[in-house]
């Protein structure tokens, strides 16, 4: 073969031993194998992959890093209430032995009425503007005063509401009550009226929701009044009816004592894990009225020691001690909620270094082997540079002269 | 013999040697010369002389012409890989601007999903605060602009495109005119037994040059080179060449027209105009496509999942993201999804994150974030649906980079073999020169030895007046 000029070989050879010099400099100053899609389509759209994950496990850490101290009022409030309602009973159990006068069981029910006052409010715990026992009704205290009788701002004697009024469809009513710590809602459909609301307070009542007696009736105002018609029934309503108005509770039924629970059951669960959520609330109802009524058996008590006998402060003082032990029951699973956190962000902190060295793995390139490849890359690159020079310039014509 | 017939064939010696010499002359000229090609002088013993008596006597050299030196084959294999790689030059240049886009930065599309997914599952741990609202709304909103972003990128480049279609048709008509031009001269030189020289290398690097643009069927005939496209149709036909033509087409691109007006954009495969074709009207369409459908089919999970729940108002959900309405079936891509997909809302109470109309509840932002783990319409979840699309990008890139190398590598390679044929290698020259220098003082020297004979021919003359 004719060899005639050996220039674009030289300058092509050039070419790639440079090309192959600006990759392993490029390696070795990024540390990475993969600076673009197509070094690597594979690994490019498994790193996608992979980024995914990573963000899933940063995300979940902060969740975990958001809900542990989220989660530890609820658990100090729960605390303080156990020992709290530890103190009641030692105070009902000095209030039965019998010994007391009069003044003493009032000394005593006032004590209880200072632990009643603790307990409502670590009941209305808030953390960061949540209350944490309102089930998901966080943005209001879950525990509120009760009255008797609640009338609506709407109706007047002109213009009275009748059992005939309609309400409006989608409109919901509640009725929570202190002694029963239950709620009745009332979601109107289509072609309900005051009638209907009557109706659904009778049948909660029937079932023991509400207590004996609770009714909705048209008051001489021509508002609706929903009562309780005893005087220790205490009642919480609310409506978001605009045809009712506002339920507003009557100042003059307070009842003294009484709390009734107008949060809800629903319970919030946040993902920490690909295939782990947990529950990060427990609600009021739940922990304080349904199973057994902490906030109603303080209040009996109250009423026991200001007039009651030493049997009825007994039984009194036996119903804290079962709510004592439901709440105490309560707590496992929300301790149990805060330890596995505490171990999933453990677990989580090592998963996002097997991911990472995955990551490294898909794109990354070790030190050594980068600054084996661009030693490499100079040596080649020295030697066509060096064999160029010796090769371009030989000529005929040098050794004519 | 006589002293005339020896002075005759010295002094076609001389011509010989001279003719060799020039030619040698033009071969160290042109040695750098693009698409120069080496030319030979073709030297013949002349015709010999008869003395008589069955004696015959050498007449010298003649200079018959001078030949360049080709290989048809190998300059034909020059152009065919020439096509392929200007075709993989143009493919490379237009997905390396492509493939920053859909490559891991702070704005990719696969990073602010991420980021997306992570606001609403940092919402789930506080779902009434308005801070983790609104960055649910602008992780969004920063996802929705970059699909608009890589969205835009496509079409953009693919507008470039378009407008290269026509430079590169109106460089195409450019070059067959001159090729056309220089075919009679070519041919008039071929019917005199004469070689093409000089003309034929300048056509050929024009036919280089077309060969880099679009692809080509060369043939030789009597009348000089003949030149069709891809699909048979006349580019050049002896001194007549048949311009390309270039119409808007129904889907809004520059199509390719031969000379009857036949959209012929299909059939060119190669050359710049080939690959720029290919990208632009399969490349580009194809990722658009799987981009709008990934945007619909994303951005209609999404709503659906809002729709399920109630926002802070209570109110159920309202659209988060708007784009054009999806064609059922709704799997079936919506032109322009990408592009045009923005958060319908910019108030962050609107976000649905309670299931049970609550403002506390975050019950329905589970929905929301099953989004990510559920497979859309087209069968994959949306981050492997993107992960894909990365794929894809890559893999093309990385194909037509090594297309464009290996293309590159086999021209270096065949340029050396033409080189070996046609190249003009001074070494050889040089001792070309010494040997023509030293004919033509062998010939000079023989003019000089008859001159000398003459002179004592002459000298006889005289001594015998005398």
């Amino acid at each position: 073969m004719r060899v005639t000029n050996m220039l674009p070989d030289v300058q092509y050879q050039m070419q790639l031993s440079q090309q192959a010099l600006a990759t392993a400099t490029q390696q070795l100053s990024t540390g990475l194998r993969v600076n673009q899609l197509s070094d690597d389509p594979t690994a490019s759209a498994n790193m996608v992959v992979s980024l995914a994950d990573s963000a899933d496990i940063d995300q979940y850490t902060s969740n975990v890093s958001t809900l542990i101290p989220q989660m530890q009022p609820a658990d100090s409030a729960i605390s303080s209430i156990v020992t709290a309602l530890n103190s009641a009973v030692t105070l009902g159990t000095e209030g039965a032995n019998g010994t007391n006068n009069t003044q003493d069981k009032q000394e005593l029910a006032s004590q209880v009425q200072s632990i009643l006052t603790t307990v409502v409010g670590q009941a209305n715990t808030a953390y960061n503007g949540v209350y944490v026992f309102g089930g998901s009704e966080s943005t209001t205290p879950p525990f509120v005063a009760a009255s008797t009788t609640y009338n609506s701002s709407q109706g007047t004697v002109a213009t009275p509401l009748t059992a005939n009024t309609a309400l409006t469809a989608g409109s919901v009513t509640t009725i929570s009550d202190a002694t029963t710590g239950e709620t009745v809602t009332f979601k109107a459909a289509a072609g309900d009226t005051v009638a209907t609301l009557q109706q659904a307070i009778a049948g909660g009542v029937v079932a023991g929701t509400l207590s004996p007696g609770t009714t909705a009736t048209i008051n001489a105002q021509g508002q609706l009044t929903i009562g309780s018609n005893s005087a220790s029934d205490g009642i919480v309503v609310s409506s978001n009816d605009s045809v009712l108005g506002t339920m507003n509770a009557d100042p003059t039924t307070a009842v003294a004592n009484a709390y009734a629970y107008v949060g809800n059951s629903n319970v919030n669960t946040v993902q920490v894990g690909d295939d782990l959520s947990v529950a990060t609330n427990v609600p009021g109802n739940q922990l304080f009225t349904s199973g057994a009524n902490v906030i109603g058996s303080l209040g009996n008590l109250i009423t026991a020691l200001q007039s009651g006998t030493a049997t009825q402060i007994g039984t009194a003082t036996n119903a804290i001690t079962t709510a004592l032990n439901y709440v105490d029951q309560q707590r496992v699973p929300l301790d149990n909620t805060i330890n596995q956190l505490n171990d999933q962000e453990s677990y989580l902190g090592q998963e996002k270094v097997t991911l990472t060295s995955q990551e490294t793995a898909l794109v990354g390139i070790n030190t050594a082997d980068a600054a084996t490849n661009f030693s490499q890359a100079q040596l080649d690159n020295s030697a066509v540079l060096a064999a160029a020079a010796k090769v371009l310039p030989q000529t005929l014509l040098q050794y004519l002269q | 013999m006589s002293l005339n017939a020896s002075l005759s064939i010295a002094l076609e010696s001389l011509n010989a040697a001279s003719g060799a010499l020039q030619a040698t002359n033009n071969n160290i000229a042109n040695a750098n010369t693009p698409g120069y090609t080496r030319e030979v002088p073709i030297l013949e013993e002349a015709l010999p002389t008869d003395l008589g008596n069955n004696i015959n006597v050498g007449d010298g050299v003649d200079l018959v012409r001078y030949q360049s030196v080709r290989d048809e084959l190998l300059q034909t294999q020059v152009q065919q890989e020439t096509q392929a790689q200007s075709g993989a030059n143009a493919q490379l240049a237009s997905l390396q601007q492509i493939q920053p886009v859909f490559t891991t930065s702070a704005q990719d599309i696969g990073t602010d999903m991420s980021a997306f997914f992570s606001s609403v599952s940092a919402l789930s741990t506080n779902p009434s605060s308005a801070s983790s609202r609104q960055a649910v709304l602008t992780a969004g909103q920063n996802l929705a602009t970059a699909f608009n972003t890589a969205s835009n990128t496509l079409t953009s480049q693919q507008s470039s495109l378009n407008t290269q279609v026509t430079q590169d048709v109106s460089q195409i008509n450019q070059l067959t005119q001159q090729i056309a031009a220089l075919n009679p001269p070519i041919a008039a030189l071929r019917d005199q037994g004469q070689d093409g020289g000089t003309l034929e290398d300048q056509q050929n690097q024009l036919i280089l040059s077309l060969s880099k643009l679009t692809n080509i069927s060369v043939t030789q005939s009597n009348d000089g080179v003949t030149l069709s496209t891809g699909n048979g149709t006349a580019l050049v036909v002896g001194n007549q060449s048949y311009n390309l033509q270039t119409a808007v087409g129904s889907n809004g691109m520059t199509q390719v027209l031969d000379q009857n007006g036949i959209n012929i954009t299909s059939s060119i495969s190669s050359g710049d105009l080939g690959g720029t074709i290919q990208t632009r009207d399969t490349t580009i369409p194809n990722l658009l496509t799987q981009l709008d459908t990934l945007a619909n089919q994303f951005g209609s999970a999404v709503n659906s999942a809002q729709a399920s729940g109630y926002d802070e108002n209570g109110n159920a959900g309202q659209d988060l993201f708007t784009f054009p309405p999806t064609v059922p079936p709704a799997v079936a891509p919506v032109a322009g999804s990408a592009s045009t997909i923005t958060m319908a809302v910019t108030d962050p109470t609107l976000i649905a994150a309670s299931s049970d109309g609550t403002a506390g509840s975050n019950g329905n932002l589970a929905n929301l974030s099953a989004v990510q783990t559920t497979a859309l319409p087209s069968g994959q979840t949306p981050g492997s649906a993107y992960a894909s699309l990365v794929y894809q990008v890559g893999s093309l890139t990385a194909n037509a980079n090594a297309e464009s190398t290996a293309t590159t590598s086999s021209l270096v390679q065949l340029n050396d073999q033409i080189n070996s044929v046609s190249g003009v290698s001074i070494d050889e020259e040089s001792a070309n020169l010494i040997t023509y220098q030293q004919a033509y003082e062998a010939a000079a020297r023989v003019v000089s030895t008859v001159q000398s004979l003459f002179s004592v021919v002459m000298a006889m003359g005289t001594a015998a007046a005398e």
